[in-house]
């Protein structure tokens, strides 16, 4: 490979490793806010995968899941969904809701509505951090909450990266409380979105 | 510290357990004729599951298509119309015969459904749209059509006896 194209590849890598960084601290400073005590996000762990192995991350395409769907317009237009195997959704609600693990046993409106603000919240604050950090725009849709196979959830993105590229940039974090920590998979896509599509 | 990993396209991971369970992933096709082995799609949103089963040479197809219409220079098993197409001479490889083979199309679910979508883009609609026109074209016989809902759902091929089975998550398993 050319020397310069490994050079500037490189140079990328690390700035969008830094603004990952950036964005998950001031993300985990929002939640915080939000709940009102201490939430804090790993570094994320960045990742690109191939489409046919993205299910296998969170427990296979059969696996009931819950699924986060944001889409972006902007400068930097496309998709996030965060998706949680559907026992990680239940534990994020004990979390939310400070119970004890083990204490959500389903998820009825309430639940789904604190799932989907507490996506709403860390994706818009995860790319507003971006844009500011970029000079881009990035505004986020409201969530959509889907409860279903992953591998049906998944449709929903994967749709909208198909024709463009065959792998996905996944950024693996956790959520850590002071007593649990929970995985977190958010997918990113690039690209219009669905609603700027016919 | 992050660092992004770029792995290479292409590679299938294993089936869990029994080693017949043989799974179309995104954009892929699988074919077969041996008896003990069953197909798989998993987890169909939008996407479209078709199945292709010749009764008389015991030749068993799945393709597993995302998007309706081909893209040149793309994979043709990622497009329900070059798919079905592709399916269909990768199961006269093994012997099958166009005028017997039964076909079963599942899936095109619209799994999102968001307050501020400029129009009603049904994806899943689209995909089961195409595959019905293809297959009118083509005059390849649908004997099942399970298509649309919200739900996602999983198709099963059972080479013993041409058994097709869908799965719904809190509907359980039926046999189409």
């Amino acid at each position: 490979m050319d020397s310069v194209e490994t050079f500037a590849g490189a140079r990328l890598d690390r700035l969008l490793e830094q603004m990952a960084e950036l964005a998950a601290a001031r993300t985990a400073s929002g939640l915080s806010t939000m709940l009102g005590r201490p939430i804090r996000m790993a570094v994320p762990r960045l990742e690109l995968v191939p489409i046919a192995q993205v299910a296998d991350y969170v427990g296979g395409p059969e696996q009931e899941a819950v699924g986060i769907y944001l889409a972006i317009s902007g400068d930097l237009a496309g998709h996030i969904m965060l998706i949680l195997p559907l026992s990680d959704a239940m534990r994020l609600t004990d979390m939310l809701m400070e119970v004890p693990e083990g204490t959500t046993a389903s998820l009825g409106p309430i639940e789904r509505s604190a799932l989907a603000e507490v996506g709403n919240v860390s994706a818009s604050l995860f790319m507003s951090a971006i844009a500011n950090a970029s000079g881009l725009s990035a505004w986020p849709s409201p969530p959509a909450v889907m409860i279903d196979m992953v591998g049906a959830i998944l449709d929903v993105i994967l749709i909208g990266c198909g024709a463009v590229s065959d792998e996905i940039l996944l950024l693996q974090t956790q959520f850590e409380g002071p007593d649990r920590s929970i995985e977190i998979y958010f997918w990113l896509v690039p690209g219009a979105t669905i609603a700027a599509e016919g | 510290m992050a660092a992004i990993v770029s792995t290479k396209a292409g590679v299938v991971p294993p089936s869990a357990g029994d080693a017949h369970v043989k799974a179309a992933s995104l954009g892929q096709i699988v074919v077969s004729r041996d008896g003990e082995d069953v197909l798989v799609a998993y987890g169909l949103g939008s996407c479209v599951g078709v199945v292709g089963w010749d009764p008389q040479a015991r030749v068993g197809g799945l393709l597993h298509a995302l998007l309706p219409q081909f893209r040149p220079g793309d994979n043709v098993a990622k497009y329900v119309d070059t798919g079905i197409l592709e399916l269909l001479r990768q199961m006269e490889n093994l012997g099958a015969h166009r005028q017997r083979i039964v076909w079963y199309v599942v899936g095109g679910a619209a799994m999102l459904k968001m307050p501020d979508m400029k129009s009603e883009f049904d994806i899943g609609s689209k995909n089961a749209e195409m595959a019905r026109q293809v297959m009118e074209r083509e005059r390849l016989h649908i004997k099942v059509i399970d298509v649309g809902g919200t739900a996602g759902r999983t198709v099963k091929l059972n080479l013993r006896d041409g058994t097709v089975s869908v799965k719904t998550l809190g509907l359980g398993e039926k046999i189409l």
